[in-house]
Order: C-alpha cells, then sequence, then structure tokens
C-alpha cells in the first residue's frame, strides 16, 4: 500500500487514512541517515529532520503524498526542501502557535480538499467517521496498556511500549499490539523533550536498566493517547487534535508546563528525563525553565542520535538513578 | 545582590541619566596597582603596558569598576619641556620647569607619539582597552591646563605673573590648552576617556578668584572640546574646593569628583546639576581598620546615592601607593555592599 | 577655539577609519552639531557625533572598521549608535516604549500611529556584541540556560534581564508562528521577567504549487484568508493600543504608512541606483544598517526618515558624478542573510567585493503599503511578503533573478549557528543559485574572524573575479 508520510502530532491521522494511503509518521533517527540528510541541511540542522530528509528521498517510491505542519521552524522547511528534491505532493498545514482555532480549523478542510484532489478520494465524511471509530478503537487498546505502564507498580516497560507504538505511527493498526508484562519497581521517571524516533529503542531499554519510565510527553511514546475523539465528525476531529495538551512550541507554553507538572505529580515520579536532540531549539531553550518549575531531578541527554556512546550514558543514568 | 552588569554597562547609564543596578565604586586606584604586580613605580610611570597589566590586576584583584591610566600631574609638562627626576620608588618630581630655561613663545604643542612620556599613557590605554573595555570603562587622566601651566613655571612666580605679566600667564595658558586638547584627541582614539584632574586648582592651592579667572576658563574650554564629541567629563579637583562649589557647575563637567569637603554640603549645591564622585578621605582608606572604613563608608554611600543626577562612590583623591589591601577591599566590599539601586 | 578652516560636507567618497573621522569631525560647525536633534530635544536630544565617541564607550569593533567619510554617513552613525541612549530618555520623556519582537517590520507602522509611543526590536541588539568584540552578553544568556549553540540573537534575552539597553517596554509585542524559532523561543522566555508578552500569530504563506487547487489564490500567491487572519492580528494590536493611549484614530494609521512608504520608496531607490551604478556609491555596512532602518527608525521615524534623504541625496550625487568607494573593478556580488558580525561586510569590500543586491530576512520591511485600500488589509498584504515565512525559493527569486541576469558574480550566504532558519535554507538556495557560484559563511562568535576566514574570501573573489 501507497504511505502518505506526515510529521506533525497535530495532523489527523484519520484524515490522512481516509484517503486510503496509509499513515505513516517521519519519525526515523539515527545518526547515519541524519549525516546523509546533510547533502540536503546543514550539519546545525535537527538530527530528527536530517534523518527524514534522508530518508524519504532513498524511500522516495514509497509515498505518495507527504503532510507536515509549521509548528517546529525546522520541521516546516523540512517540507520546503522535500517539495523541491522528491517529486512528491507536500502539503503543510499552518499549525497555529497561539491560541487560534480558526486557523486550525480552517487548515483541516483545506487539507482535507487538497488530500483528496491529490489522491483522487474525495474524503468524505462517512470515510472520516469510519476513521476516526478505527484509530479511536486502536487508542483505546493502547490507553489501557498504558495505564499499565503508569501502575503502581509499573507492569509494561517504554522501550516495549515504544516498540508497539511505532506500529501505531507506520499506521500498522490492523494487529492491536501485544506487550508483555514486566513489573518493576524502579526508580519511576517521567520522560519528555525531543520527540523519540524508531531507532532509538536501546536507549529507552537502556535507560529502564535502572529507572522505569512511566509517563511521557514526547511525540514518538505515548503523546497521541490525548487524542480523544468522542464526536465522529470532521468538526470533533479538529477540536480533538486541537484540544490534546499543549505541544513546548505553543506560545504561551505555560499550558505545557501545567500539564506536565500535573501527570509527573500524579505519576509520582522521582525524576525526569529531558531528552533533546542537538539544535532542537523549543527544547534546548526550555530547559533550565523546566528544572526550575519541576521541583525534581532532571537529567539532560543531549543526543545526536548516535548511540555509539552508550558507555557515558550508562554511567550518568546509574548516577541519577541512586540520586533518586 | 546578584551583579547583572558590567562596569561599563553601569557608567553607560549613569551618564544617561538612569540608575544602574549598584553605584559606580572607583576608589582612586593609580599608582597603588603597581604595587599589585609588584613592579617599581619607575616602571610603572615609563612603561605603558607594565602600566596596564597593573591596572588589570588591581581589577582581578579589588572588583572596582574601571581602569584609571595615571601616573602624575607634570607629563603633558613635561612633554614640553619640563624635566623631572624619576626616583625608582616615587613619582616622577618636577626638578626644572620648562620656562625656567626658555620662553613661552618657543613652547612648542607636544607630540605624543614622541615627546616625553606621552606615548606611555597612549601603550596602556591600547593595551588596556584591548584586553577589557568590552566590559570596563577605561579613564585616561589628564592634567587640566592650568595645572600643566603651573607645572611649566615656577609656580609662585607663575601665580605672581598673573598681576605683574598677565600675558604670559595668557600664553602660556593657551598652548597649554592646546597641547592637552592634542594629547586628548590621541587619547581618545586609543579609546580612553578623558578624566581631567586640576589639582592645582584646589582652594588649597589658590583663591576661587584665581580659580574663576584662570582656572576655570581654560576647564570650560578643554571640556567644550570633549563635549563636541559629547563625552562625559569628568573633572576631579582634589583638596579643599568648598569655597568654589559654587563655581563647579560653570565648569560644564558632568561628573565632579571632591575630595576635602562636607559631602552632605557638595550634595545641596550640585546634586540636581552633576553627578558626584567622591569622597572618602585618603589618610584614613590608608591609615584605619578595615571595620571602621567599612563602617564610613556605608554611610558615606547610602548618603551619596541620594544626589540626584547620580554617584560614583569613590576616594577623595589617589589611593595612596602603600594603602594595605584589607583596607581597599573594605572600601569596596561595604560601597558595593550598600550601593544598590535595583531591588 | 575650534575654527573650521574648510569645512567640506562631502569630500571625495572614502572609507575611512576612526582616526580619520575624529580629524573630519573637527572641521563641522559647532552650528551643525547643533542643528540635528532627535525627539526635538535641544538639551540632551544632539546625536551629530563622531564613531570615536562610541569607541570610546565600549564599541571596540569601530577601531577596526572603515566607514563612509560623508556628512550624511556621520550623521546617520551618529544617530544609530546613539539609540540605546535615545530610548532611555523615551522613557524619561514619558513616551511609551514598546518592544515588538519577531516580525521585523509591519507592527511599528501601528505603533508609531499612536502619539509619543515608540517601537523598537531587542532582536536587533545582535549586532552589539560584535559591535563590542564581547562575547559577554552571550555568556550571559548561556548562564540563563540558554544553549551556546543558538542563534546570536539571544543577546536580546540578556538585553532584556540587564535593563541596560532599553527601558522596561511598556509593552511587549511577540510575533511567533511561521518565523525563526530562535526569536519565538527568546520571546518566551521574556515571561519569566514579569512581562505578559502580546502574542501575535504569524501565517504560513503556502504558494502556488503544480498539484494544490482547492484555494484560490489569485495574484497574491496564497489563500486569501491569510490575510484575514493578519487582519486580526493586527486589529488586536490596534485595540490594545488604544486601550494603552485612550487613542483610536485610523487616520493616524494611514499617515503612519504614508510615512512608512515614504521611507521604504527612498531606500528601493537607494539600493536600485546604487546597486546598478558604475562604482558603489556607498560601503555594503552602510546599505545593510539603511535597510534595517525601515523596520523601526531606530526609534525615532522622523528623523531617521531626514537622515535617509540626505542619505539618498548624496547616493544621487555620486551616481551621477560616477565616483564611490570602492574599487571601479570590484566584484558585484549577491548577500544572504545578514551578517551579526559588521567587519564581515568591511572585509568583503576590502578583498574586492561589491555588494549590489540583498535578501536581508526583511523583506517585509522594504515592500511598499498599499495604501488605497483598508489600512489593516494593506499591512497585512505587506506582510505576507516576508521573507521568514514562505518558502526559501521565493524568498531568494530576486537573488536568483538577478544572478540570470549577469548583474552578479556570485552570492555570499552568512549563517548563524543555531539559527533554525540559516541550517534549513543555505543548502537550497545554493540548489536554487544554480552555476552561481555560493560562499557560505558561518559568522563566528565575536571577534572571531580568522585568517581562514578570510582567506576564503580572498579566494572566492578571485574565482570570481
Amino acid at each position: 500500500m501507497e504511505l502518505i508520510g506526515y510529521s506533525c502530532a497535530y495532523v489527523p491521522v484519520e484524515i490522512l487514512a481516509a484517503t486510503g494511503l496509509k499513515p505513516h509518521r517521519l519519525l526515523h533517527g539515527e545518526i547515519k541517515m541524519a549525516q546523509d540528510g546533510e547533502k540536503y541541511a546543514r550539519v546545525d540542522a535537527c538530527p530528527l529532520v536530517k534523518s527524514t530528509l534522508s530518508y524519504v528521498v532513498e524511500h522516495r517510491e514509497e509515498f505518495r503524498c507527504l503532510v507536515g505542519g509549521s509548528g517546529c521552524d525546522m520541521a516546516r522547511r523540512m517540507f520546503d526542501i522535500l517539495g523541491k528534491i522528491v517529486d512528491i505532493p507536500t502539503l503543510v498545514i499552518d499549525n497555529p502557535r497561539t491560541d487560534r482555532f480558526s486557523i486550525y480549523s480552517d487548515e483541516i478542510d483545506w487539507l482535507q480538499k487538497e488530500l483528496g484532489n491529490i489522491t483522487g478520494n474525495k474524503i468524505t465524511a462517512d470515510a472520516i467517521q469510519k476513521e476516526i471509530l478505527r484509530w479511536e478503537a486502536l487508542r483505546r487498546h493502547f490507553r489501557t496498556l498504558d495505564e499499565k505502564r503508569r501502575a503502581q507498580p509499573s507492569l509494561i516497560s517504554t522501550a516495549d511500549f515504544h516498540k508497539a507504538v511505532v506500529n501505531y505511527h507506520k499506521g500498522e493498526i490492523d494487529f492491536p499490539p501485544f506487550i508483555p508484562e514486566k513489573s518493576s519497581d524502579k526508580p519511576r521517571v517521567y520522560f519528555l523533550g525531543s520527540a523519540l524516533p524508531y531507532e532509538a529503542n536501546p536507549a529507552l531499554m537502556l535507560f529502564e536498566e535502572r529507572l522505569r519510565i512511566v509517563g511521557d510527553n514526547n511525540c514518538g511514546l505515548s503523546r497521541f493517547l490525548n487524542i480523544n475523539c468522542a464526536e465522529t465528525t470532521l468538526d470533533g476531529l479538529k477540536k480533538a487534535y486541537y484540544d490534546q495538551p499543549p505541544c513546548i512550541m505553543k506560545r504561551p507554553n505555560r499550558p505545557f508546563y501545567e500539564h506536565v507538572t500535573r501527570q509527573i505529580r500524579e505519576l509520582e515520579c522521582r525524576g525526569v528525563i529531558a531528552w533533546t536532540l542537538d539544535y532542537c531549539d523549543n527544547y534546548e531553550f526550555e530547559l533550565k525553565r523546566l528544572e526550575n518549575r519541576i521541583d525534581l531531578p532532571v537529567l539532560r541527554i543531549r543526543s545526536d542520535l548516535s548511540f555509539q556512546n552508550l558507555a557515558q550514558l550508562k554511567t550518568r543514568i546509574e548516577a541519577f538513578a541512586e540520586m533518586l | 545582590m546578584t551583579e547583572l552588569l558590567t562596569p561599563r554597562e553601569r557608567f553607560n547609564l549613569l551618564v544617561i541619566d538612569e540608575k544602574p543596578d549598584r553605584c559606580n565604586v572607583l576608589p582612586l586606584i593609580t599608582s597603588h596597582s603597581a604595587t599589585v604586580t609588584g613592579i617599581s613605580m619607575r616602571e610603572y610611570y615609563t612603561d605603558g603596558v607594565a602600566l596596564a597589566r597593573s591596572q588589570i590586576a588591581a581589577i582581578e584583584e579589588y572588583g572596582h569598576d574601571a581602569i584609571s591610566i595615571f601616573s602624575e600631574v607634570g607629563i603633558i609638562a613635561e612633554a614640553m619641556g619640563s624635566e623631572f627626576e624619576y626616583p625608582e620608588d616615587d613619582l616622577p618630581i618636577l626638578k626644572t620647569p620648562a620656562l625656567d630655561r626658555t620662553e613661552v613663545d618657543k613652547l612648542a604643542v607636544p607630540d605624543p607619539a614622541r615627546d616625553g612620556r606621552l606615548h606611555v599613557y597612549l601603550d596602556a590605554i591600547r593595551y588596556a582597552y584591548d584586553a577589557l573595555a568590552d566590559r570596563y570603562p577605561i579613564f585616561a587622566y589628564i592634567p587640566a591646563p592650568f595645572t600643566t601651566a603651573m607645572m611649566l613655571s615656577n609656580p609662585d612666580r607663575f601665580l605672581t605673573d598673573t598681576i605683574r605679566n598677565p600675558d604670559r600667564v595668557k600664553a602660556t595658558m593657551e598652548i597649554s590648552l592646546e597641547a592637552t586638547i592634542r594629547f586628548v584627541r590621541d587619547i581618545i582614539n586609543t579609546g580612553g576617556l578623558p578624566l581631567i584632574v586640576d589639582p592645582l586648582a584646589s582652594s588649597s592651592v589658590i583663591s576661587p578668584r584665581t580659580f574663576r579667572g584662570l582656572a576655570l576658563p581654560y576647564e570650560q574650554a578643554l571640556i567644550k572640546y570633549l563635549h563636541r564629541f559629547d563625552f562625559d567629563v569628568i573633572l576631579h579637583i582634589c583638596g579643599d574646593t568648598t569655597p568654589i562649589l559654587d563655581l563647579l557647575p560653570d565648569t560644564g563637567a558632568d561628573l565632579i569628583s571632591l575630595d576635602k569637603v562636607e559631602l552632605i554640603n557638595a550634595m545641596g549645591k550640585l546634586s540636581k546639576k552633576m553627578r558626584i564622585i567622591g569622597n572618602y578621605d585618603t589618610s584614613a582608606i590608608m591609615n584605619n581598620k578595615p571595620d571602621e572604613i567599612s563602617h564610613k563608608v556605608k554611610e558615606m554611600v547610602k548618603l551619596g546615592m541620594t544626589t540626584e543626577k547620580g554617584y560614583i562612590a569613590s576616594t577623595g583623591c589617589e589611593v595612596p601607593i602603600q594603602t594595605p589591601r584589607e583596607n581597599l577591599k573594605a572600601f569596596i566590599g561595604a560601597a558595593k555592599e550598600v550601593g544598590w539601586y535595583w531591588e | 577655539m575650534i575654527r573650521p578652516v574648510e569645512y567640506i560636507r562631502n569630500p571625495p567618497p572614502a572609507k575611512i577609519s576612526i582616526e580619520a573621522w575624529t580629524e573630519q569631525f573637527e572641521k563641522v560647525p559647532d552650528e551643525e552639531i547643533k542643528r540635528y536633534t532627535y525627539y526635538h530635544n535641544n538639551d540632551w536630544g544632539r546625536y551629530l557625533f563622531p564613531p570615536v565617541l562610541f569607541m570610546v564607550y565600549g564599541a571596540r569593533e569601530l577601531k577596526r572598521l572603515k566607514l563612509d567619510n560623508s556628512f550624511a554617513a556621520l550623521r546617520m552613525w551618529g544617530f544609530v549608535f546613539n539609540e540605546t541612549e535615545r530610548l532611555f530618555r523615551a522613557g524619561q520623556s514619558d513616551k511609551k516604549v514598546i518592544a515588538t519582537m519577531g516580525d521585523l517590520g509591519i507592527i511599528p507602522i501601528i505603533i508609531q500611529s499612536f502619539p509619543n509611543c515608540v517601537p523598537f526590536y531587542p532582536e536587533c541588539i545582535w549586532w552589539t556584541p560584535f559591535f563590542r568584540e564581547s562575547t559577554e552578553m552571550l555568556d550571559f544568556a548561556t548562564k540563563l540556560g540558554i544553549p551556546e549553540a543558538a542563534c546570536f540573537s539571544r543577546a536580546a534575552l540578556s538585553a532584556f534581564h540587564k535593563r541596560a539597553y532599553f527601558p522596561r517596554p511598556e509593552m511587549v509585542i511577540a510575533s511567533t508562528g511561521a518565523s525563526c524559532d530562535d526569536y519565538s523561543c527568546i520571546m518566551q522566555q521574556v515571561e519569566d521577567l514579569g512581562y505578559e508578552p502580546l502574542w501575535i500569530e504569524i501565517p504560513l504563506r503556502r504558494e502556488s504549487q503544480k498539484y494544490l487547487s482547492a484555494d484560490k489564490y489569485e495574484n497574491a500567491g496564497y489563500p486569501a484568508r491569510f490575510e484575514d487572519y493578519l487582519i486580526n492580528e493586527y486589529k488586536t494590536v490596534w485595540n490594545k493600543m488604544t486601550a494603552l493611549t485612550g487613542i483610536n484614530n485610523l487616520n493616524r494609521l494611514k499617515d503612519s504608512i504614508i510615512k512608512a512608504n515614504r521611507l521604504r520608496g527612498m531606500v528601493e531607490e537607494m539600493k536600485n541606483i546604487a546597486g546598478q551604478a558604475e562604482n558603489q556609491p556607498l560601503p555594503a555596512l552602510e546599505m545593510m544598517t539603511i535597510e534595517f532602518g525601515n523596520l523601526y527608525g531606530y526609534a525615532d521615524m522622523d528623523e531617521w526618515i531626514n537622515i535617509v534623504e540626505m542619505l539618498l541625496d548624496l547616493v544621487r550625487e555620486r551616481v551621477a558624478k560616477k565616483v564611490g568607494v570602492l574599487d571601479r573593478n570590484a566584484v558585484p556580488v549577491a548577500w544572504v542573510t545578514p551578517s551579526a558580525d559588521p567587519y564581515l561586510l568591511n572585509l568583503v569590500e576590502d578583498l574586492g567585493g561589491r555588494v549590489v543586491a540583498t535578501e536581508y530576512v526583511i523583506n517585509q520591511a522594504l515592500v511598499p503599503v498599499e495604501e488605497n485600500i483598508d489600512p489593516f488589509r494593506a499591512l497585512a498584504r505587506a506582510f505576507m511578503k516576508s521573507s521568514l515565512n514562505g518558502s526559501t525559493s521565493e524568498r531568494v527569486k530576486r537573488i536568483t533573478g538577478i544572478a540570470g541576469s549577469g548583474q552578479i558574480k556570485g552570492v555570499i550566504i552568512t549563517n548563524m549557528l543555531g539559527a533554525s532558519h540559516c541550517a534549513m535554507e543555505t543548502r537550497l538556495i545554493e540548489k536554487e543559485l544554480q552555476s552561481v557560484p555560493v560562499l557560505a559563511i558561518d559568522v563566528p562568535a565575536p571577534f572571531g574572524i580568522t585568517e581562514q576566514i578570510r582567506t576564503r574570501i580572498e579566494a572566492f573573489m578571485e574565482m570570481i573575479r
């Protein structure tokens, strides 16, 4: 099946699926891909963006269409580049940083129409309803799994959860995942930061040798579970995506901190892992504010998506775990 | 409290009538800085780089708010022909004034690159400017024309000539002014901010009448020259200036550095017109105990900070060479502790 | 005492050192110094002062820079370098100082239509560390938690904390959205200082492409509703300003647009005739400074317009006489993205280059604002031509156009490490320019221009000559 690639948590996957294409979230990221991506963007571009560039170029034949959001400047410009280097229709929705629902709503309307034109499959209300029910069912299943992850003690590791989530983001929704239970009473931590790519599972496994990640606000993990579409219409879909707990890029980002601190408290976390990619302005600029607002130890991990120096990372994680 | 500003930023705010985070703290640490690097006085006033390095070392030691490039008030007169002795461990001493050996119409405006030790200043400014002028003001203390004229002459004869030979005095003043302006131009091109010192115009030396007739017009002329460039001019007159307090605003100086006056009196007359610098007694900073210094400085600074145009905490005159380091640290620490404008 | 014997208002054009400027300034009569003021204040409002003043007060790079020797340039530099004092004097004289951030060129037109309101861009402080040859403000930002690999505009955050570069603004208007992330992140930090920024949304300019059909783009090249979004934003600004000042007079906004257009027209003419002249009439650094004046008039729009008039007269005169500040054989280049380090522009000229075209990410401050339609729509349309809210191709269209015509022999792109758009645009710009030689320079930290950079520029000039 042909793919429709997309980047942003504010792009409704249901609309993409209603085209008949398979939604594939562009969350590929590892060092070799990032280095290959430097043909198209400079070395000081986000490694996830560079990885995506090289991934899409290499797999261009698989993609029928690409959809992005303007939330992050580099991610938005990534689509500008892609539009020039691959002959794939590339659409970018204006995802407003500020609270402007009318802009978002108009953009989703536009997306619906354009995708219909490009794919030849008009996206009808029925198609949308069908996809909402399908994806909502899957999210319900994942929420059940997530509750086990968040439970006291935690019953599912985030590393295993991530493997299952990857399938969701890659549009493999026909087979609800099974995740083995592995109870843990290791120190409970919260994970947030730059989007975690598919290839980052080894890092999660390393974290969870000494810690248990019980909650997160990450595009590569459970953020999608915040989408709760009760109303199976386009309007309902817009509201569900718009009203999700805000991304750190939203302005002002006070609501982001309110959401995250509430989750950390509810989950009884003892520490936070702040995972940022090189040159991720939106998180790197905020790290100190984050530490000031979260009255818990924060482990800052900066990554270029190479997981080569795991020994050093391991030592830092051990020290952090000791502290907790 | 945490300091947010560099001394450069602090001074720049003061001179545009804004209150910085705290008052500038600038005891007149000049030749005393040679004791920080352990060099001889002679080396200090004959080697510009050594002078600058000593100033920088003093900043690092004490944490005050500016560099002070200065050796002694005869530097321009020397470049014009006055002879000085250079003791190893003291500042230059006037030996033979130029006008004892020649006539005033034979005096020439010196070239700062070649004549006398003017280049020492320029070398010092250049070095200090490159090292830290982004963060610190670099003050270059320049003798005013009256003080230079006195150093070109036998002082008694000079003052007598104001009655007996006013033309000669005027000619001496004029050439002194020209020489000062020439020097100042090079100083500013090198990055120094001229700070005019006119100790021999003090009421401890001359009468207010002589000040008004002779020193003041040339201070005004020099300051007017600097004001054309919009420089904020500090005028320092040490000694007792109480009798001429009313005349000080007429000089045109933007900041006035005071010595033996009651600060409260000076503030009464000058607070709205001039920023006040001063004026802890230099004998006290040399001889008193740190606790006493600290106590007095705090009182002084709390009062000085109420000056409407602004205030710089300082000593009345140059910090004596052998001042104990802990005394200076007490001064600076106390001034910084209480000198906060921002909450 | 100063007796100007030969006061030459406009000597034969040249770029001169700071010492030469001191000497030249001494010939300027007192009456001239007194003539020019900002805010019509004869006490502290004078600004006709030479570069040495600012050098002594910490702008160390002026020791290395060579500046144009005209009277008009003296007036310009005195005015521009005086801006910090001017902003504080504005606050002292009960003007309302408004920090506008992120949109680079349109919101000040609104602010300036209210009496005694002075808009300014804190981002423009990014030049200060370079003029000062000091990393202190950047290091200060690092202590605040801003990563070192972030755009130099982080100096603006230091400036907010230090309160030594502008008075506490009455209001902060922060434009975010389809713009640079670095600005957006800095604006967010400002909240912690007790400000409640008024957040303004910058919409994405989505240009027409072959497979897009749903929206009617008409002549604008983007969906009409994006203008409507911006109109709402600008009306929000208007309403806030009305609440702040008690004034609500749309005719003032129209007048402000006319004034802005007058400035934009003069600058456009200057750029055009300078770029096509036989000899470069004004150096690149002065030209960049003039362009950026379109953003907000350096906190006194009226006086800035007077200065630009004088500069335009000078440029016309020099072009007519076929005289200029560079060698006639200087190699024409275009410059994309402004350099944070002014010295780079001097250096390129010293090494044989001549900047004849620019794309300084401020197109929205250069284009005329329509005067015969609703003023908010006019502003929105002007903003929608912004450099940063659309595609890179559109941004460099003008450059690719003149590259094709042969008017330029090469393009210089200056990048700032960590700046989100620089990281993503440079390769694409190189690709768009195809066969035109491109030199991409990473602007180093203050006082960091190395022999290596110099050699690269030299080699580039040789190659394209």
